[in-house]
């Protein structure tokens, strides 16, 4: 209960950074969770998710009302893969899964450094 | 084995290992998880860092992943950018509501209760559109691109404060009036602008490029506009050309310098000013004379800084077009007039199209952004377009120094100390450096390698050009229109003037600067005998206001003929050969009248008149072949299905290097040869015109010690055809055997290209019709320059159309980014509606802009 708690608030939170602007929330809300749930198995998931989510979903909203593609086809083309649109669209989505993958791994594992976190992380 | 699980699978207690494993056993495990976690630690932390490195800082070419990917405020907002829509807004300084029409192809409208007001909205709508553009702009003449770019952009950021847009504008901004309209207009944009500015930042909608780039824009200032207007300037006639003439001087000798690149055209043009001219009013220029080694060790360290430094910086020979057919000569029963000024076509373009209404104005056409006034356009009475008067306002100056005086130059009969300014350049990612421009009366110094070379250039001079084109924007009659030019100083213009009356004018307005004594086309001693005294008089400059034959024209072309009294540039470097004011001249001269159909036909007419006088004698002289074929039945035209262009361009460019490189071989000359190929090409026109030359006393012409035309029929014969052959070979082995395949679109192509230099933005390079000497002008291979503005008027039909490649939005992401470069490629215009057609046509968004 406790780790579907901290993952729907750490994505809500996630998402709301994002959307405000903060677009390293997904890391620091991976580093909360990392710290709530040592367990790395289950900490790095659900930061990586957290992150993806709060990066992807404002691209969803994005595209339903505006339609990416020629923004995807102009940023590919800036990156130089001018054919490749799909390109900027997995990097942001990359980016967002690699804030909260990184930030979730760095928690727990600090945390399992701790007493009690070692205990936790080693699944107490 | 079988596994038991009951048997010998641990506890769940076990696996904590709280009480099976012996004590001295559980230490050692327990060190090793603490290894295992530190390590752990150390790579969760390591690889954490590299994110957030990544995401904050960037890595390699890719920028800081973070804020320019975000979906919310990166670069992906140039999606919702590229939307426009109905919209209400409130600006800071507006007085008044505005409203602003923006048409389906985003012509802006803007519709104003005050002059204030109207400015103010030109400075937001233009920064909606372009504000990336203004910022790159504003940057370039402030020396202020490396702070952004980096490293690569420092030689650009000294040159341009050497140089010194930003003392000028300084100084024009501080000469200017309070209550002049130039300031309240350029007060009021600025305002304009920085109200987009401030709601982009709120909205997280700045132009993508920002984010990519990594910076936000600064405030604008009115002296931004004055920069932006200086950028212009320096783009259209800042030149080198003194230190090309010196160090052909030093290569070829005073005597082919002079014989090569004359100061009068050697070939056939058509001025628009015959005369009769007043009498001169200065003792006539010297003859060349022979440069010293120091003097072209300086120039040639100069020229090669100057060549090194991006495309834009220095005036390569701009080129346009534009002409105007006087009442009595037009179908309508109105003037006609047309205009195509010929720059680098950029993406966004360099001109952004607008109607402006408010009490004091109501034009209509294209102006730049970061300056709020319509450039070429039209009002209610009159219209007008502009190409370059290519007369020469940059001069080199060598200061003569002493080592008992440092820091001082000579100067009419004493030592003066340089003034000297000092500037800090950031730079991206680096220390900032410092630079010390130092300044003689002649101006900023530009070379210390060698001689002391300070440069004097039109655009240095203070001005207040921004005040008289708002005063051309409210002409309403010849008179009006030429007493406002009498203010403009640089760059010089040829304004084309058509009215509603019927009447037809054109003017060479600008700077003429007088030269004492001297040879004004190369680097003079700056000791003061050889200063520049003044300009020619105003009423003296070329000019002419409803000629007899009811036609006018300028194509770059040199404005007057060989008695015009006064020294205003050499044929060959400064002005260009005529060839595309001769086929103008050519076709506006036919008898009969002209609709607005003809003025368009003539915008994008691609006969070759060069081609047209070479051609015919080419087929006298060359034996039968399926080269010679394709020749004979051409029309001139260099169209993407003509073969026959393809074989003429080759064989004019092996006539030139047949007879030119071999001297550029042997005398070792540091200028490219390409780079004088409008010299040498009116050169080579004039003899192979003339025939045969008388033959001189001993042959030479073989040899590289001295040079004569062909002076014989045979002999003119054998190079044309040697010419022709070399031709003929390399297209052979660059696009195969049959010549018929040998189409100009394989070779000719035009491309626009990204502002920002992003190839993959760019639209093209596609097959393209034009070369550099037809009316449709299409230098280069692939060509990236030519008409960047088609305007046609007919004051009869009261009909206005333009177009200019590209769009109107510099997003790429806009439908408005390349939209209109189509329609361009095929030749067509679009109508220039007034903003009460704009409002109700089809399409149309609405900003209604309030206090």
């Amino acid at each position: 209960m406790r780790i579907a708690a901290a993952f729907v608030l750490g994505a809500a939170v996630s998402l709301a950074g994002v959307l405000v602007g903060a677009w390293w929330a997904p890391f620091t809300v991976g580093l909360a969770i990392g710290f709530v749930i040592p367990r790395a198995r289950v900490a790095v998931p659900a930061g990586a998710v957290s992150g993806l989510l709060a990066w992807t979903l404002p691209l969803l909203a994005a595209h339903a009302r505006y339609d990416l593609g020629p923004a995807a086809r102009s940023l590919a083309a800036i990156m130089g893969f001018t054919h490749e649109p799909a390109i900027p669209i997995v990097l942001t989505c990359l980016v967002g899964l690699l804030l909260g993958t990184t930030g979730a791994w760095l928690g727990s594992a600090v945390s399992s450094l701790s007493p009690s976190g070692r205990g936790l992380a080693r699944g107490a | 084995m079988k596994f038991n699980p009951a048997v010998q699978a641990p506890t769940r207690k076990d696996r904590r290992g709280s009480s099976v494993v012996p004590q001295p056993a559980r230490r050692v495990l327990s060190r090793g998880r603490q290894v295992r976690s530190i390590l752990n630690v150390a790579a969760a932390f390591i690889v954490s860092a590299a994110v957030i490195y990544a995401s904050f800082l960037g890595v390699g070419p890719l920028p800081a992943l973070g804020p320019a990917f975000n979906p919310v405020t990166g670069a992906w907002t140039m999606a919702g950018d590229a939307v426009v829509s109905d919209q209400t807004l409130h600006l800071a300084g507006l007085h008044k509501p505005v409203r602003v029409t923006v048409e389906k192809d985003g012509t802006a409208h803007v519709v104003a209760q005050t002059d204030h007001d109207l400015f103010l909205a030109v400075g937001y709508t233009h920064a909606k559109f372009r504000l990336f553009q203004m910022d790159l702009l504003r940057r370039q003449g402030e020396g202020r691109l490396a702070e952004v770019f980096g490293k690569a952009a420092v030689d650009s950021d000294k040159f341009e404060l050497q140089l010194g847009l930003v003392r000028t504008a300084q100084s024009e901004w501080a000469a200017l009036p309070a209550d002049s309209p130039s300031h309240l207009a350029i007060t009021a944009y600025a305002q304009g602008v920085n109200d987009r500015i401030a709601e982009a930042e709120s909205q997280h909608q700045l132009p993508a490029m920002f984010t990519l780039v990594g910076y936000q824009p600064k405030p604008w200032t009115p002296i931004d506009s004055l920069i932006v207007k200086g950028d212009m300037t320096q783009t259209l006639n800042f030149t080198d050309t003194p230190l090309v003439m010196e160090l052909l001087d030093n290569t070829l000798g005073p005597e082919l310098t002079t014989k090569w690149f004359p100061v009068l055209p050697p070939n056939p043009q058509s001025p628009y000013d015959p005369g009769p001219y007043s009498a001169p009013t200065i003792a006539p220029i010297e003859t060349m004379r022979q440069v010293t080694g120091a003097e072209a060790e300086t120039a040639s360290a100069l020229y090669q800084r100057l060549s090194a430094l991006p495309a834009g910086l220095i005036a390569t020979g701009g080129a346009s077009n534009n002409w105007a057919v006087a009442s009595a000569k037009s179908v309508s029963g109105g003037a006609l007039m047309a205009g195509d000024p010929h720059l680098h076509l950029t993406l966004p373009a360099i001109w952004f199209q607008i109607t402006e209404d408010s009490p004091g104005f109501h034009t209509s056409g294209v102006g730049i952004p970061g300056t709020p006034v319509v450039l070429i356009g039209h009002n209610q009475h009159i219209s007008w377009s502009l190409t370059d008067a290519q007369n020469q306002q940059t001069f080199f100056y060598e200061e003569r120094e002493d080592a008992a005086h440092p820091d001082q130059y000579f100067w009419n009969g004493a030592w003066k100390t340089y003034t000297t300014v000092a500037y800090d350049i950031p730079v991206l990612g680096q220390q900032t450096q410092h630079l010390t421009v130092k300044l003689s009366v002649h101006g900023p110094v530009i070379s210390e390698r060698g001689l002391t070379t300070s440069v004097w250039w039109a655009g240095d001079l203070p001005s207040q050009d921004l005040d008289v084109l708002m005063r051309v924007g409210q002409a309403s009659d010849w008179q009006e229109f030429r007493d406002a030019l009498r203010g403009w100083l640089s760059p010089t213009h040829n304004f084309v003037y058509a009215d509603d009356k019927g009447n037809i004018g054109l003017i060479s307005a600008g700077y003429f600067p007088l030269v004492a004594k001297g040879q004004p086309w190369l680097p003079m001693p700056g000791t003061g005998e050889y200063d520049i005294t003044g300009t020619i008089p105003y009423d003296a400059i070329p000019q002419a206001y409803d000629p007899p034959d009811d036609i006018i024209w300028s194509a770059n072309q040199r404005q007057v003929t060989a008695d015009y009294p006064y020294y205003i540039g050499t044929a060959s470097n400064f002005f260009k050969p005529g060839y595309r004011a001769n086929e103008i001249h050519r076709v506006l001269s036919r008898p009969g009248k002209l609709s607005a159909a003809d003025m368009a036909a003539l915008q994008t007419d691609t006969r070759d008149y060069l081609a047209s006088e070479i051609v015919p004698i080419l087929l006298h002289a060359i034996p039968s072949s399926p080269a010679k074929d394709l020749l004979a039945t051409w029309d001139y035209r260099m169209e993407t299905d003509s073969a026959a262009a393809t074989i003429w361009w080759n064989f004019w460019q092996a006539y030139l290097a047949q007879t030119f490189d071999p001297y550029w071989k042997s005398r070792r000359v540091k200028v490219d040869r390409s780079e004088v190929n409008d010299a040498l090409g009116q050169d080579l026109e004039a003899w192979t015109l003339a025939g045969i030359a008388p033959c001189p006393a001993t042959a030479c012409a073989s040899t590289v010690d001295c040079f004569a035309p062909p002076c014989s029929s045979a002999e003119l014969d054998a190079d044309l055809t040697k010419a022709l052959d070399a031709s003929v070979k390399t297209l052979t082995s660059q696009l195969g055997p049959d010549p018929t395949k040998w189409t100009w679109g394989r070779v000719h192509t035009r491309v626009l290209e990204n502002l920002a230099q992003i190839d993959g933005l760019n639209y093209g390079p596609r097959p393209d019709r034009g070369d550099a000497n037809t009316p449709l002008a299409a230098p280069g291979f692939p060509s990236a320059h030519g008409p960047s503005w088609r305007m046609v008027v007919d004051w009869g039909a009261g009909t206005f159309q333009g177009i200019y490649p590209g769009g109107q939005s510099e997003n790429p992401a806009s439908a408005w980014y390349t939209d209109r470069a189509a329609t361009w490629f095929k030749g067509g215009y679009a109508p220039m509606l007034t903003a009460d057609e704009a409002s109700s046509a089809s399409g149309a968004k609405a900003w209604s802009l309030q206090p």
